[in-house]
């Protein structure tokens, strides 16, 4: 009798969707999903935050061979490093410009293409062209890089199409300066994952009930209003929310790409915090700079995840916290 | 019904729980049970496992190798290698951090710092006797400078006899056959008169094979930066030393001298003539290499062994006459060219053995062994009569078939015992029965491989080979070479030398790029922000291990 | 017909046959410019996995030429016999198998479940949970604390290194909650007047209905598991049996570079330059890994992809 009615006083606050006090009755009702939930907290608690003790190397000169207690403690040395060297500033700036332009164009692309996808009726087609656009996500930032630097070359085939469309006269040295480098490495990225990227909105799609484009059909709404008014609508809580996430990755911009397509004549544009890191850090043997390097990502990471979802929240969309 | 799925849920808990517990349990067996084998002494002649960390990548013999076979069923000693594949400075942070080694480790001044290895030179001198004799004349240069105990063995550089060599590796500037032919084989001393060989054929064949030809590449991707950094160095007669010359035991820093200067502003000239590829600052090393073995590149400053693959497609494409030639080119004719220089100890390479290991005396035992000659002609020769042939005079051939097999790298897997011979110590020069204890030294071997082409070449200066073009290279000082120091991990010295790296990176190809009135302003711009490092942390640095290397090193 | 009595499949093909019934200029229009689009597309996309093919059964030797488009010049099959002479690497081919195959179905059941408690918005630990998920995105404690960690754990040298510290991804949490949430509460509800617990709701409801998303978790958690090699590298790699292809093969391609990048190695070389024409160099080891490396896992996407070409219609979904 007791389980009826706790079982009956869970129904209703999910009905008002109204948060409990956290009472024993109500832990009782919710157990099962204590029971699905807290062992799994426990799991990432120790996996994820108890490695978080190695968070002090960033205020010792910290070096392997040596126990905890007898690790030398220096402070901010390591992040006075950081904000103090002249080219810190310089690859921050780098970072944030190639990951806002990953940001946008990573989410324009992909979405755009996930509706285009979605417009093309014949299933087997459609299978086709989504396979194989998303190919170029198994090779490696190498291959990539080779491909697209022999493209981009005096005699490659970008300069080709352009000199025969007449929209240059003379090849140009795409990778010799630095105003296109942040544009290589967008194209780059879109490129290689536009067709992994979108995947995700593709199953978002798929979920979205074929009654609505239906309702929509016998209103007679166009192609055009289905898109606007029924698909974008239903995949619209993943793509503010995938959106929050990426803001939180705004100091993620990588280094592979930029190491390798890199060059002395564009060195100012192209190093990106994580290329300083490995080259003042791991390189160095520094594991302490290194590890500064990741406290300051993170605290930029979660101010602005924070503030994203803050955004969210005034907008009326769907939240990620 | 509830009560069923309540069941369910509890039961994939606990499942999900005791996993953890379980699984971590293997994992337990296994270490404890490594632990065990750690702990069993060895007989002198019993089988004897030796588990070795190999810092750089590579591959594991096949199961049924016949060199390693022959090394356990005579020294009862069977290896099991790690290959590193990845950063080693992450591997190494975590071995260390761990102090999870193996019995042997290659190499590394981490691994010395952070006091994995155990000093060698009383086991050597109790129980090595070959291995002792072969290093007695190095043995104060194998101690390290912080604490003067040997740690490793070094892998090369330990010589038997005066050294002859058939083959340069090393750096200089390189052209292409095709030009000195074009141009009756002259004799190229200078910079100036290089470049003037390049303009003059580049004019009268604008175009190779079609394709427009390309006067001097400068190769500067990723760590390759030799190509555009170090020429000044050997302009100027001095051999290879890194980031720095070296003049009577004091070292300092080239890149913002004036002779630098005078060469990056010859640079800059051959840029005006358009002699200097438009995109060899912006090429990767692949697109490099595609120049070079398309046979229009006629001179570029390079190391050997790093453009060897094209050359060896220009061979395989019958282009001989587009293969290089490496000329030591100095300022003025009056410098005697230093570029060849004699091998020095490979110091901060080969073995160490690690505090883990088992039974030292017994891996040490094993060494003094193999540094034996007979066992040396197995470990570079092979086996007589499979992988090579005694003639009559008691020199040692290849047949043309044996050659090739060589350089097959799945035969080598199965037939050699690559990894281990290449870390460990090894008799370098002649056998005392004269033959070379490399086959590619081998005077024989070399005439067999070379091509009219290049014979008639070589008649032409009146040569034996392409070494000869060098000049001989003069007794080393004590101290040489000064890139072999360490910097010490995190230190100032090696913060600097990296951002001097870095200006070097972005400075010097503007100047070589920059109109001709503005290479002035961007080359003081360049030592300018040079100036600002602490550059004397580097050469002090770098000067305190010469002195020490002076202290110690000679023999009183 | 009644809508109600067909399937949703049946449903959106009656929809596609009668919006093609329509002969507008602007469909037409539309359908011309998206089919020029994704072939564009799909040239641009097919070209670098046809040009590493193409590279992988070139000899080495040429390849540094250069060049290379859509044929080979000299045709080989030295890389792949290079791939495949050491015996390591069909053992490692299982261990990758096994943890991708345990990898994905662990994650799939953790990370859906753990969603969808986070999904109820009734449940008082929701916030706190969500936010402390949520922030591993953010932050690495660093290689040698989590070094420490699976030390102490005794997964170094252990199959289940490969597994356990990944068994849920806070982004793939948070997708499926975000797909959990677009499922009507209705369901839930009426399963729980029903008396359904929640683990009930969940296993026998909302699991069931999350295919499309769990597929392409999957295909995410399967395609990570494949790929990743800096777990065998870091934690596995003095144990040659439990070494894994990414990271074999990885070793592979190192050597490769090592053997053309070393110069006591090349000064050898120097004498057998005639022989040294069937070599295998760096790149073209390169493609033929790519393509060994690539090409199992690529199989696994055309069978999750029938999973979210053809959507489930949720609305339709009745208890």
């Amino acid at each position: 009798m007791d389980e009826t009615l706790t079982k009956r006083s869970a129904v209703r606050n999910v009905k008002k969707g109204k948060k409990q006090p956290l009472t024993w009755s109500v832990i009782k009702s919710q157990r099962q999903l204590i029971y699905m939930s807290v062992p799994l907290l426990a799991y990432i608690i120790l996996f994820a935050y108890v490695p978080v003790w190695g968070w002090t190397m960033a205020f010792q000169n910290y070096k392997p061979a040596r126990d905890f207690a007898q690790q030398e403690w220096v402070g901010f040395k390591h992040f006075k490093f950081l904000f103090s060297d002249d080219s810190f500033w310089r690859v921050l700036r780098n970072t944030l410009g190639m990951s806002m332009i990953n940001l946008v164009l990573g989410f324009v692309t992909a979405i755009i293409l996930a509706l285009l996808l979605n417009e093309i009726k014949k299933v087997f087609l459609k299978r086709t062209v989504q396979t194989i656009s998303y190919l170029p996500h198994f090779l490696s930032w190498i291959i990539v890089t080779g491909i697209v630097a022999t493209s981009l070359a005096s005699d490659g085939i970008v300069n080709d199409i352009l000199m025969k469309l007449h929209i240059i006269k003379e090849p140009i040295l795409w990778l010799s300066e630095g105003k296109y480098f942040w544009g290589v490495v967008g194209a780059s990225h879109v490129w290689k994952e536009v067709g992994w990227n979108t995947i995700i909105y593709l199953a978002a799609i798929a979920s979205i009930d074929p009654a609505l484009y239906e309702a929509a059909e016998i209103d007679g709404a166009s192609r055009y209003r289905k898109m606007m008014h029924v698909t974008i609508p239903g995949i619209k809580a993943t793509i503010v929310i995938l959106l929050i996430m990426s803001v939180g990755h705004i100091l993620e911009a990588g280094f592979e790409v930029q190491y390798l397509l890199g060059n002395g004549l564009v060195v100012d544009w192209s190093e990106t915090i994580d290329i300083f890191v490995l080259k003042y850090g791991i390189a160095q043997g520094n594991y302490s700079l290194a590890t500064a390097g990741g406290i300051f990502k993170t605290v930029v990471s979660v101010t602005m995840l924070l503030i994203a979802n803050w955004t969210a929240k005034r907008l009326g969309e769907e939240r990620l916290l | 019904m509830g009560g069923k799925s309540k069941s369910v849920l509890r039961l994939s808990m606990i499942m999900l729980l005791s996993l953890g517990v379980i699984l971590s349990g293997c994992g337990g067996n296994n270490a404890s049970k490594a632990g065990k084998s750690n702990t069993g002494e060895q007989e002198a002649d019993g089988p004897f496992e030796i588990t070795a960390f190999i810092g750089e990548a590579g591959q594991q013999p096949t199961p049924d190798n016949k060199i390693y076979k022959k090394i356990k069923d005579e020294l009862g000693v069977t290896f099991k290698f790690e290959f590193l594949a990845g950063d080693i400075n992450q591997k190494l942070g975590v071995m260390i951090a761990g102090s999870d080694y193996p019995d042997i480790m290659t190499a590394n001044t981490k691994l010395t710092a952070a006091g994995a290895f155990i000093p060698l030179e009383d086991l050597i001198e109790e129980h090595a006797p070959n291995l002792k004799k072969h290093y007695e004349k190095y043995w104060n240069m194998m101690k390290d400078p912080n604490d003067g105990h040997i740690y490793t063995l070094p892998n090369y550089g330990a010589y038997n006899g005066e050294v002859a060599s058939t083959w340069y590796s090393g750096p200089a500037f390189w052209i292409q056959k095709a030009v000195l032919k074009e141009f009756g084989y002259p004799k190229v001393k200078t910079l100036d008169e290089y470049f003037d060989l390049i303009a003059k054929y580049k004019e009268k064949y604008p175009t190779i094979d079609g394709s427009p030809t390309i006067g001097f590449e400068i190769l500067n991707y990723d760590w390759k930066n030799w190509g555009l950094f170090n020429a000044p160095q050997h302009l100027i007669g001095h051999p290879n030393d890194g980031g720095v010359v070296v003049k009577d035991g004091k070292a300092e820093i080239f890149a913002n001298k004036d002779y630098a200067k005078k060469y990056y502003q010859k640079l800059n000239d051959m840029n005006q003539l358009g002699l200097i590829d438009k995109e060899t600052f912006t090429q990767n090393f692949d697109q490099y290499m595609a120049k070079i073995s398309s046979g229009t590149v006629l001179g570029m400053f390079d190391q050997h062994w790093n453009f060897q693959s094209a050359e060896n497609a220009l061979i395989t494409q019958e282009k001989l006459e587009r293969t290089y030639v490496g000329l030591p080119l100095v300022y003025d004719p009056s410098i005697r060219d230093h570029y060849r220089d004699r091998a020095a100890l490979n110091l901060n390479n080969g073995f160490g053995i690690s505090v883990n290991a088992k039974d030292p005396v017994r891996i040490l035992k094993m060494w003094d062994r193999l540094i034996q000659e007979d066992w040396q002609k197995i470990l570079t020769w092979g086996i007589e009569g499979e992988d090579y042939i005694v003639n009559e005079k008691g020199r040692f051939l290849r047949t043309e078939e044996q050659r090739k097999k060589t350089t097959d790298a799945t035969w080598e897997l199965a037939n050699k015992a690559k990894t281990l011979y290449a870390s460990s110590p090894k008799l370098e020069g002649y056998f005392s029965d004269g033959n070379a204890t490399d086959a590619a030294a081998q005077p024989e071997e070399y005439q067999a491989g070379l091509k009219p082409y290049d014979k008639e070449f070589l008649a032409a200066y009146g040569f034996e080979s392409y070494v000869d073009f060098f000049s001989d290279p003069p007794e080393n000082p004590i101290y040489y070479p000064a890139w072999s120091v360490d910097l010490v991990e995190g230190s100032e010295a090696k913060i600097v030398n990296t951002k001097l790296n870095d200006l070097s990176t972005k400075y010097l190809p503007q100047a070589i790029l920059a109109k001709p009135g503005e290479f002035d302003k961007v080359w003081n711009e360049y030592t300018g922000e040079i100036g600002k490092l602490n550059v004397k942390a580097y050469e002090e640095r770098i000067n305190e291990v010469l002195q020490w290397r002076i202290d110690t090193w000679t023999v009183k | 017909m009644d809508n109600q009595t067909i399937s949703p499949r049946q449903m959106s093909a009656a929809a596609v046959n009668r919006r093609m019934g329509r002969g507008r200029l602007e469909p037409i229009l539309f359908n011309t410019f998206n089919a020029i689009f994704m072939t564009l597309l799909v040239i641009v996309t097919l070209y670098p996995f046809l040009n590493t093919i193409v590279v992988s059964f070139n000899a080495g030797n040429d390849t540094i030429r250069g060049g290379l488009y859509l044929w080979p010049r000299e045709f080989t099959l030295q890389n792949y016999k290079a791939v495949f002479v050491s015996g390591t690497i069909y053992n490692a081919f299982l261990i990758s198998v096994a943890r991708t195959v345990l990898s994905t179905l662990l994650n799939i059941f953790l990370t859906s479940m753990l969603a969808y408690t986070l999904s109820r918005r009734e449940y008082v630990f929701r916030k706190p949970i969500t936010f402390i998920f949520v922030l591993t995105m953010y932050f690495n404690a660093g290689l040698i604390p989590g070094y420490f960690l699976m030390k102490d754990l005794n997964l170094i040298n252990s199959f289940w290194v490969y597994v356990l510290p990944s068994m849920i991804s806070a982004f793939n949490l948070i997708v499926i909650r975000t797909y959990i949430g677009t499922i009507p509460e209705s369901l839930v509800e009426s399963a729980r007047i029903d008396g359904a617990g929640d683990f009930k709701i969940f296993w026998r409801i909302i699991f069931p209905l999350c295919k499309p998303v769990l597929a392409t978790i999957a295909l995410f958690v399967a395609v990570g598991a494949w790929n990743s090699w800096f777990d065998a590298f870091l934690f596995t790699s003095s144990r040659q049996e439990l070494s894994t292809m990414q990271y074999e093969l990885m070793k592979l391609l190192s050597s490769s570079m090592n053997a053309n990048s070393n110069p006591a190695v090349a000064a050898g070389a120097g004498m057998t330059q005639d022989a040294a024409a069937s070599m295998v160099t760096p790149l073209s080891i390169r493609a033929a890994v790519t393509v060994v490396a690539s090409v199992p896992i690529l199989l696994v996407y055309p069978f999750m992809q029938k999973y979210f070409v053809v959507g489930l219609n949720v609305g339709s979904v009745k208890e």
